[in-house]
């Protein structure tokens, strides 16, 4: 048995009593013991394979996702045809992780534009992610030394209301016709809006969301789309910082872990329902 | 760098694993922090944000009609449109009520003249109790105040006792009848639908143009969004389940005479399967919905609750997995892009 | 046939504008020259009336508006039948209304005007309007908690403590049933998440919304769903009062089966263009 293992069987250990001897205090909520035990557990499998990638950064094998090698594509054929790229960052505020991480692929994308003179337009729904894309983008312009080229209302303020933002976003999409369109965040209904509007001016387009119910809708209309998790893994990927590709292991280890629980959840209430066995595992994670 | 990178940093990582680990403690004060004031403190932020997003709006949309660019015409609407609905909104009340308190014995002229101010229909059932302490109010605001006491004016000159009566401020937005309703439903309610309704354009451009059977895949996509289609809407209950089991044979005999090169085997199964289906039928009596499995409406129903729900509880987990790492990524400081720092 | 290949290749590349204007032909004529299609309620819809009928006499009923003008057409007929369903009958139930978007507000007030031009209701007897908080999923939680610290006034202003329907009510628990007609965010699943797990409740969602609620269908969280328009159409046939819902089924059935033409002719001429590029 490797050290490795062994620390990752200590570690197990150590969860299942820490878990179960803070259960035992008033203060603590003990119908959620599971959920603290795997909270401990994800926490612990982040840490360690972040940890191993930083020991070892070639050890990681991300595999190619053509949305994101799309990107670079996307903003050198906006240089080329000289006309703008148009980022949008999704509909709702920065309480959403899907537009923090869409605030992240931004600033990716600005230095990119930074690099290449490439004009960017961010029409924004939310006057903190406002803010938010602006700090991105000159952080971004000014890591490139490219100040001069960065303008406050590069990114600007639309407004609230998801239909009438849908509406002026089009607008931009109609007159300025962007060369590529990225929509990289939380969307709603307005998301075909944009994709269709997008295919009839002829812009490359690129989507990530993790809206469930509207990826549908971004992989018909546009080029590439970044689904769910690879939307989450996408700062990892541009920004190839071993932290950043520990979490992405650490997310598929923990989906290992997650499909060997279906497994097994799936065979103890199979059992229990046969009345083979009268453990009721459902009842455990409650 | 300690202002702009360090206490941000911070104070991500402290309120994230406070409220992380707070929901599996039972302590009133805490809950109530999670539960409540975490999130209206950032409902309070938000709400104060909006205003530098709405001059930077009108900053952007006002440079544009000063600098007559391409369009202008659009950011002289807009504009016009914020500062009428902040008018209405945060200045005018637009809605004042007039509240009769007594009536002269003959009701005839004040019963015409508020009909034909207000296109109600009154008679004189209506004000039968009415007196200082049953007041009788007319459900038809009036706008301005000053037409309000017009109103009451002419009321008064009919010996008619009167007094207006203003909506208070907040529920002023949502009164019946209102200013800001009267915009509410005759502007910003069609302007919203017909962008909602540009939707069911879009999904047939996107159908016809997406909608190819490329390979298995497409073929299986696009087999299912018809099923799905007709199935859904009451059309598909009124295709008989024998109909689909016919097209199901020719289809197969299709995809056979790709795969086969002995064409008697191809008539063989179209004519066998034919025949099946037409003694099946003849035996069942021709049912519309049965077999059930070959019914579009059941068809579409299994396709949603079975393979779909499938499909979608997977890509709940892994969004719900990314979502998770991606948080802890924030809250540990391992991620720091979001305030500019790659 | 050649000739024939040529009309369907032509065909298969119509520009955008003819399929917008055809779409827009086949939704339109049925509205105005309705069409009167047989409703087959389905199972999810059965489930949500079921789960309603089978409530207790004079519960209390928690209906949250969580749409708005946009969404009208497809949520609105859902709200009336499931308020229709409980007046129809007659048990006593008492209907309260919330609303987590401020849009809401203004369609529970029109909804409630509707109702009331059909069953002659007494307000704060029979219904009671709580209106609009902001906070998103806070608002549930914190009616979860303590109610009467989120809603010390209902939309008129009134407060809360001199409503009688009021009485007894501090929390959510303290309903009977919940519905939540839902256009997006917030909506059914905050309802799902944060709402109490002892109270049965139901949600009506957009169709688009309709795929990532099903699995709380599935595992019994929410008692049924009207999904989408067809939904609330099979609700109304369910409920016995044809409203919006079902005169729209006519244009959406017309509007399925002429995509379905476009999607057949496109397969056609890919086909066919697929066929002449392999001769050459």
């Amino acid at each position: 048995m490797n050290k490795q293992t062994l620390q990752n069987q200590l570690v197990l250990i150590g969860i299942v009593l820490l878990t179960l001897l803070i259960s035992r205090f008033e203060f603590f909520n003990s119908e959620r013991s599971f959920m603290f035990a795997i909270l401990l557990l994800i926490i612990y499998i982040l840490f360690q394979e972040v940890s191993n990638v930083k020991k070892n950064p070639d050890s990681i094998f991300l595999r190619t996702i053509p949305g994101l090698k799309a990107v670079e594509e996307a903003v050198g054929r906006s240089t080329e045809m000289g006309r703008p790229i148009l980022y949008v960052p999704g509909i709702m505020d920065m309480n959403e992780v899907e537009t923090v991480a869409g605030v992240i692929i931004l600033g990716h994308v600005a230095n990119m534009t930074a690099q290449y003179e490439t004009s960017l337009d961010v029409p924004v729904s939310r006057s903190i992610v406002m803010q938010a894309a602006r700090e991105a983008c000159k952080e971004s312009y000014l890591r490139q030394g490219r100040p001069e080229l960065f303008n406050d209302d590069m990114v600007h303020y639309v407004t609230d209301e998801q239909f009438a933002y849908a509406a002026g976003v089009n607008g931009i999409m109609q007159r300025s016709k962007p060369a590529a369109c990225m929509y990289m965040g939380k969307f709603y209904a307005e998301s075909l809006l944009f994709a269709e509007t997008g295919n009839g001016i002829g812009a490359i387009q690129i989507a990530g969301t993790a809206s469930q119910a509207q990826i549908p809708f971004f992989v018909t209309a546009c080029d590439y789309t970044l689904m769910g998790e690879e939307y989450f893994a996408a700062s990892a990927y541009l920004s190839e910082k071993p932290e950043l590709i520990g979490g992405v292991k650490a997310q598929d280890t923990f989906k290992i872990f997650l499909i060997f629980l279906i497994g097994l959840g799936f065979l103890a209430r199979m059992l229990f329902d046969l009345d083979i066995l009268s453990f009721n595992l459902v009842e455990l994670i409650g | 760098m300690f202002l702009r990178r360090t206490i941000p940093i911070f104070i991500v990582g402290f309120f994230g694993a406070f409220t992380l680990f707070g929901w599996f403690i039972e302590n009133e004060s805490i809950k109530a922090f999670i539960n409540d004031d975490a999130t209206q403190w950032y409902d309070i932020i938000a709400s104060f944000a909006i205003f530098l997003g709405a001059l930077n709006l009108l900053k952007l949309q006002s440079l544009k009609v000063l600098k007559r660019q391409s369009g202008w015409q659009y950011s002289l609407i807009a504009i016009l449109s914020f500062l009428y609905v902040f008018v209405i909104g945060f200045f005018m009340r637009g809605a004042f009520f007039v509240e009769i308190s007594s009536i002269p014995s003959n009701p005839d002229p004040m019963i015409n003249l508020v009909n034909e101010t207000t296109a109600l229909e009154l008679n004189s059932s209506y004000f039968v109790d009415v007196n200082n302490e049953n007041p009788f109010r007319i459900e038809v605001p009036f706008y301005t105040d000053s037409s309000a006491d017009d109103f009451v004016a002419q009321l008064a000159s009919l010996g008619v006792n009167s007094a207006v009566v203003p909506t208070p401020w907040g529920a002023h937005i949502q009164t019946s009848g209102g200013l800001f309703k009267w915009m509410f439903d005759n502007i910003f309610t069609p302007l919203s639908a017909t962008m909602f309704a540009l939707l069911a354009f879009f999904v047939a451009s996107a159908s016809y143009r997406a909608f190819k059977a490329r390979n298995f895949e497409a073929t299986l996509l696009l087999l299912a969004g018809i099923i799905i289609m007709i199935g859904r809407v009451p059309v598909g209950s009124l295709i008989s389940s024998w109909f689909v089991m016919y097209l199901t044979v020719l289809g197969v005999g299709v995809v056979l005479s790709g795969l086969v090169r002995d064409r008697r085997i191809i008539f063989g199964w179209v004519l066998f399967g034919l025949l099946f289906v037409t003694i099946l039928g003849m035996q069942m009596g021709w049912p519309i919905d049965k077999p059930t499995m070959f019914f579009l409406p059941a068809l579409q129903e299994w396709i949603y609750m079975v393979p779909n729900v499938a499909g979608a509880r997977a890509i709940m987990i892994g969004i719900g997995l990314g979502i998770i790492i991606t948080s802890l990524r924030y809250i540990f400081g391992l991620e720091k892009s979001y305030i500019g720092d790659q | 046939m050649e000739k024939l290949e040529n009309i369907i290749l032509k065909l298969g590349s119509i520009d955008r504008r003819i399929i917008f204007l055809i779409i827009g032909l086949a939704v339109l004529i049925p509205l105005l020259r309705p069409v009167d299609l047989p409703i087959r309620p389905g199972p999810s819809s059965q489930q949500v009336y079921d789960a309603i009928d089978s409530i207790p006499d004079n519960s209390k009923v928690l209906i949250s508006f969580d749409y708005g003008p946009s969404t009208r057409p497809e949520i609105h007929p859902m709200t009336l039948g499931v308020m229709r369903q409980l007046l129809d009958q007659n048990r006593g139930h008492k209907i309260y209304v919330t609303c987590l978007w401020p849009d809401g507000l203004y369609m529970a007030k029109d909804a409630l005007k509707t109702i009331n031009k059909e069953y002659t209701l007494e307000k704060y007897e029979d219904y009671v309007l709580l209106g609009f908080r902001p906070g998103y999923e806070a608002v549930i939680k914190g009616l979860e908690n303590n109610l009467r610290a989120v809603y010390t006034v209902d939309a008129d202003l009134t407060s809360i403590d001199d409503i009688p329907m009021m009485e007894g009510i501090n929390s959510l628990e303290d309903f009977d049933f919940i519905f939540s007609g839902s256009a997006g965010y917030p909506g059914s699943l905050e309802w799902v998440l944060y709402g109490p797990t002892t109270v049965p409740l139901s949600s009506g969602t957009t169709s688009i919304q309709v795929n990532e609620v099903l699995p709380y269908v599935q595992s019994g969280q929410l008692k049924g769903i009207l999904a989408g328009m067809p939904g609330a159409a099979e609700y109304e046939a369910l409920v016995g009062k044809k409203g919006i819902a079902t005169s729209g089924m006519a244009a959406q059935s017309y509007g399925h089966i002429v995509i379905i033409l476009f999607i057949i002719l496109g397969n056609l001429a890919y086909f066919i263009k697929e066929r002449r590029e392999r001769k050459y």
